[in-house]
């Protein structure tokens, strides 16, 4: 069976969430622990590139900020998504954050790895941590100790994780295959006449600038930027809502 | 970029995907469930730039910054439903509003008690009218 492989990670990943997941009895966190590690490896063996890739020291540099922010970021997911204490899941979701900007940077996006850490770590975090600790100074409460079904739930999430990768492995790249082979579902590049309004100019041909500033604001207020007044606009709206659905603090209470 | 890359950063996205899937279905804390998507548009987020940058060109990081907007309009209206729904019940459960469905249907409750707070006012969750002009007179306040 070619892909069978695949299911190592699927599985011991699977075991490792169900097993960690909040129940009224914690379990033995080494346990889940051992699991998400031997999840990761199976993982990194089947599909990531080796770490060690040594003749352009370039590639190493690269690999090994890439596999700290990709662990990073899934271990405090799932830390976020198993943790009992609300307060220590937005946390994990923060530190998660930091890691996916950290990957913004590995993908050349300097501007959307600072924007999401304002965004993110520097508002949502925060006030949702607010919103926590105003509404449950009792400490943990019961409901956060329960999964509603954990069975079915993470069943069905690694049923679809298994497909998606599934379908990463068979299609393997383009790198080593012939023109025929690729055909279908390519990329086009778009023609550089079209120009989706009289604001937007060619796109740049130096493949270094992807990224800048320069280029990427060139897109969004040029070809994009139809779109960016409509954003604009649906922000205020979502302001002005948010304004009207907010409780009165009637008793002076949250 | 070659395409291994790509596509061990898809395999990122995917995961990072599944896990804020997960914590949507399982999670009972409101909060909780809206920060899980938040997860699950992060694996979408690494994807998209992943994509931006094997291509070349910056419209992965664009509709990324879209996205990032809509997250946080999101968050925002999250946050005042989560509120508004905080002060009828006293609690984040969810359980507390499953009372939408219909009678017949199974309550799936899946261990764990929804306690329950009556609110305060027992007519705090119907609409109520601002009293207006004047009280009338009655035989019994006239003397």
């Amino acid at each position: 069976m070619k892909n069978g492989a695949l299911l190592i990670p699927v599985v011991l990943g699977w075991l490792a969430v169900w097993w960690m997941l909040p129940r009224e009895k914690g379990r033995s966190r080494i346990l889940g622990a051992l699991m998400a590690l031997g999840a990761l490896l199976a993982l990194q063996v089947t599909f990531l590139p080796p770490v060690v890739n040594l003749p352009p020291v370039d590639n190493f540099v690269r690999n090994s900020l890439f596999y700290l922010f990709s662990g990073t970021a899934i271990l405090s997911g799932g830390l976020m998504i198993t943790d009992r204490n609300p307060v220590f899941a937005a946390l994990w979701f923060a530190l998660s954050t930091l890691a996916v900007c950290g990957l913004f940077l590995l993908n050349s996006a300097p501007f959307l790895s600072a924007a999401t850490i304002i965004v993110y770590a520097g508002a949502i975090v925060v006030t949702f941590l607010f919103v926590i600790m105003l509404a449950q100074q009792s400490g943990a409460s019961n409901y956060d100790h329960h999964a509603v079904q954990p069975v079915m739930a993470s069943v069905m999430s690694f049923v679809l994780l298994g497909a998606l990768l599934f379908a990463l492995q068979e299609w393997g790249g383009i790198d080593g295959k012939a023109a025929d082979e690729v055909k279908a579902g390519q990329f086009v590049a778009q023609d550089a006449k079209v120009r989706a309004n009289i604001f937007s100019r060619p796109p740049s041909s130096n493949p270094d600038e992807i990224g800048s500033m320069r280029v990427l604001g060139r897109s969004l207020f040029s070809d994009y930027l139809y779109f960016v007044e409509l954003v604009g606009t649906v922000l205020l709206i979502a302001t002005i809502g948010a304004i009207a659905i907010a409780p009165r603090r009637s008793q002076g209470t949250l | 970029m070659t395409s291994s890359e790509l596509e061990s950063q898809l395999v990122i996205g995917a995961v990072l995907f599944a896990l804020g899937m997960i914590g949507f279905l399982t999670r009972r804390n409101l909060i909780l469930i809206v920060l899980s998507t938040e997860l699950m548009l992060h694996g979408v987020s690494v994807n998209l730039t992943a994509f931006g940058r094997y291509h070349g060109n910056p419209q992965g990081q664009v509709f990324t910054i879209f996205v990032l907007t809509i997250a946080a309009c999101e968050a925002g209206l999250a946050l005042s439903l989560i509120l508004t729904l905080y002060q009828r019940r006293k609690s984040l459960d969810v359980y507390l509003w499953g009372n939408l469905g219909e009678d017949d249907l199974p309550v799936f409750t899946g261990g764990g008690t929804a306690q329950q707070t009556k609110p305060l006012d027992p007519n705090a969750d119907l609409p109520h009218l601002t009293p207006a002009g004047r009280a009338p007179a009655t035989p019994a306040t006239k003397t």
